[in-house]
């Protein structure tokens, strides 16, 4: 229950009393001759030039999913399945650029749990086959629907594709399988729509004019977003599975996209994804505004040590493969020497980035007391 | 130095009145005297301490409300059994009431273990993200030891600073015979300064904040609680000393109305940790618990602003059957209405 909260400003003296008095960080120290960093421009190339197309291709890829089942159910044969299975990890794929948005439209239907809840729970999506009744809006759902629970039913309801395509024609359950199939990509393909409309409608002028740095600024809850994100990365797609928190106990079903096999290349996807971010693509990022605020890192530039721990992640995760649950039990130590490379680049992202850049971590730990 | 560089209120504008006197920036009054409020606050530990580490089948309910009413030596420090003081009888007639059905409450899931807890299902369960993180939860997912936390900070904490600022209010405590050094009303004052858990360098030092000391911190981003309820502690108590009867009535007034403010701003901190762990059903409920606590202590503060008619429709947003049902919207409605009923829209999502 503890809310980690903490600011740290560029000027390490003035300690914590600037935290109540300080109330917008417009004035973001920048020791730049009094001129201070356009983040106004920083918004707009993120939301123009990877938010939204990010979006774009992902809503997509959840509208050629939806048909794909669809097909599939009127169809249910080796060749649609295996075109709605295509369609599926398509839209994974795509997922891992949208993931870190969790702000504004996506926070307001809670995009990122609904989407993906992962590891999917067998038990409560049988349930709610068997029963033929399943309500979207309870959280206990959540781990019965979205990619997940779509990876189990497209993958994961038989050994192989024969196997699987008979829980769809001549299993006792085939037909309400098949709706409760169809209900789950009709919602991923419904909330990718309605964050992506209201993204295009208003929030882009929205995000790019809220300039501040303050909580509930943009570039606070992208900021904060991307850590959030990019420690789920670290944490649920390669960590606990390792089993970092169970004292080495591997724990593989747990990976990401464990049915359909593609965790590691959805992990490095979602790496390169908020890399990609932080870097603003080709224009204006995260990595243009700490060189600005001249941030330093042990005597070096900050960003050349995030630009580099980056690329060190990045190999580690190269020097895997999938399905990546296996790769956990031939090769415990690699994954695991893995997420300690992604340990350290979450604290260069969550310290020194923030404390450089005067954001404040808005987002609790659940360490519990 | 940095206080008077920032601080609006703590630089003495000059008195028109006779009383002139300066306002230190810490509680550092010379004669303040708040030790059995911090005793309580460590007999509070001791039990919060007993209820977080009894998740085995252990909880140990006669043992926890033994140590309300300071009965048997139940206390591991030492100096709490003989202090003869206790926290039941500091408490509000509705926290007493309701306190022992929280302690069996708590017992009867923690007494459960090894079942887990599940929908219907009293037991102790754990995260599915972290499994250090363990909660005794009812059939209906309530962590009781968080509602007995929560209501303690209603129906103790804020129940007697509210009920003695408001006596300061009226002026009806002595603020003229000195015992053991100060008056009654300077050390009623200490006394619910202290309540408030805080170091008296606070908040440059927030070491060992504790209950609402913790909590102003933790909404102080949304809601700087930290600076209004300090500043007005350290005037009112200078004003005190200073005979400066309008300066303390107005200081009293702020901090009833930052108290129960500061019930909101923490209740629509709770949201935040709910939505934080919405897919990890047994912390989500945990967290609704905290939430739920804090909403329905509201009713141990006697200078509440808020109706019983706003009152009972806020409590009837949660869940009506049982948290394991909690939707989304459900969470979201009691946000914006804890936000309207404080003044939080603006921040209602970062508090």
């Amino acid at each position: 229950m503890k809310k980690i909260a903490f600011l740290v400003l560029i000027a390490a003296s003035t300690f914590t009393l600037i935290q109540s008095c300080s109330k917008s960080g417009n004035s973001t120290p920048d020791k730049n001759n009094g001129s201070s960093f356009d983040r106004g421009a920083m918004l707009t190339n993120i939301s123009t030039n990877i938010i939204l197309p990010g979006y774009t291709a992902y809503q997509a890829d959840a509208v050629t999913l939806d048909a794909a089942v669809t097909t599939f159910n009127t169809t249910p044969n080796a060749i649609n399945l295996t075109a709605a299975q295509n369609a599926f990890i398509a839209t994974y794929k795509a997922w891992q650029s949208v993931s870190m948005y969790e702000f504004g439209p996506a926070a307001a239907i809670q995009l990122q749990v609904n989407t993906n809840t992962f590891p999917a729970s067998v038990d409560v999506i049988n349930a709610n086959i068997t029963s033929g009744t399943y309500n979207p809006a309870l959280l206990s759902n959540l781990p019965a629907k979205g990619l997940p629970a779509l990876d189990y039913l497209l993958f994961g309801t038989g050994a192989d594709n024969t196997a699987i395509l008979a829980q769809y024609t001549t299993d006792s359950q085939a037909a309400h399988r098949k709706t409760y199939l169809a209900t789950l990509t009709t919602e991923v393909k419904t909330n990718a729509t309605t964050v992506l409309n209201q993204w295009t409608a208003s929030y882009k002028t929205t995000f790019a004019s809220n300039t501040g740095t303050d909580a509930g600024s943009s570039t606070s809850l992208l900021v904060n977003q991307l850590i959030y994100d990019y420690e789920n990365l670290k944490n649920y797609e390669i960590g606990v599975p390792a089993g970092v928190q169970t004292s080495g106990q591997a724990l593989p079903a747990k990976v990401q996209a464990y049915y359909s096999k593609i965790s590691l290349a959805l992990a490095k996807l979602h790496l390169q994804a908020v890399q990609n971010l932080y870097m603003g693509a080709s224009g204006q990022g995260l990595d243009d505004y700490l060189v600005f605020v001249k941030a330093q890192y042990n005597g070096g530039s900050l960003n050349d040590a995030i630009t580099a721990q980056f690329a060190t992640s990045l190999a580690k995760l190269n020097g895997l493969t999938d399905p990546l649950s296996a790769n956990i039990i031939s090769n415990q130590a690699a994954v695991t020497a893995t997420y300690t490379e992604l340990q350290k680049l979450t604290v260069l992202l969550k310290t020194d980035m923030t404390s450089s850049l005067g954001i404040l971590i808005t987002f609790g730990d659940n360490d519990g007391d | 130095m940095l206080m008077a560089s920032c601080s609006k209120n703590s630089t003495p504008s000059p008195i028109v009145d006779p009383p002139t006197y300066s306002v230190p920036t810490t509680y550092n009054f010379s004669n303040a005297n708040f030790a059995d409020a911090t005793t309580r606050l460590g007999m509070y530990t001791e039990i919060s301490n007993l209820m977080k580490n009894a998740l085995t089948g252990t909880f140990d309910a006669t043992k926890a409300k033994a140590m309300l009413t300071n009965t048997g030596a139940p206390f591991a420090t030492a100096a709490y059994n003989t202090s003869n003081i206790q926290l039941a009888d500091q408490f509000s007639s509705g926290f007493k009431a309701d306190v022992n059905n929280f302690i069996d409450s708590l017992a009867k899931a923690s007494n459960a273990y090894p079942t887990a807890a599940s929908r219907g299902v009293a037991g102790v369960g754990v995260s599915n993200a972290n499994a250090a993180t363990i909660y005794a939860e009812t059939s209906l997912g309530l962590n009781y030891a968080q509602v007995f936390n929560k209501g303690l900070m209603g129906g103790l904490v804020t129940y007697q600073i509210v009920t003695t600022m408001d006596a300061i209010a009226n002026q009806t405590i002595d603020n003229k015979t000195v015992v053991n050094g100060e008056t009654a009303m300077e050390h009623a004052w200490d006394m619910a300064f202290g309540y408030w858990g805080v170091p008296i360098d606070f908040p440059t030092n927030k070491t060992g904040a504790k209950l609402w000391g913790s909590y102003s911190t933790q909404v102080d981003a949304g809601y700087h609680a930290n600076q209004i309820l300090m500043d007005a502690f350290l005037k009112g108590r200078a004003a005190i000393s200073a005979k400066d009867n309008a300066t303390f009535v107005a200081q009293a007034k702020i901090i009833i109305t930052t108290m129960e403010r500061l019930t909101g701003a923490a209740a629509l901190q709770e949201v935040q940790e709910t939505k934080a762990a919405i897919s990890d059903p047994v912390v989500r409920n945990s967290r609704m618990s905290e939430m739920y606590g804090f909403v329905y202590s509201l009713k141990y503060n006697p200078k509440r602003v808020i109706t019983d008619a706003q009152y009972n429709a806020l409590l009837a947003l949660f869940p009506a059957k049982t948290f394991w049902d909690l939707t989304l919207d459900q969470v979201n409605a009691i946000r914006d209405a804890v936000a309207n009923q404080y003044g939080f829209n603006d921040v209602k999502d970062i508090l």
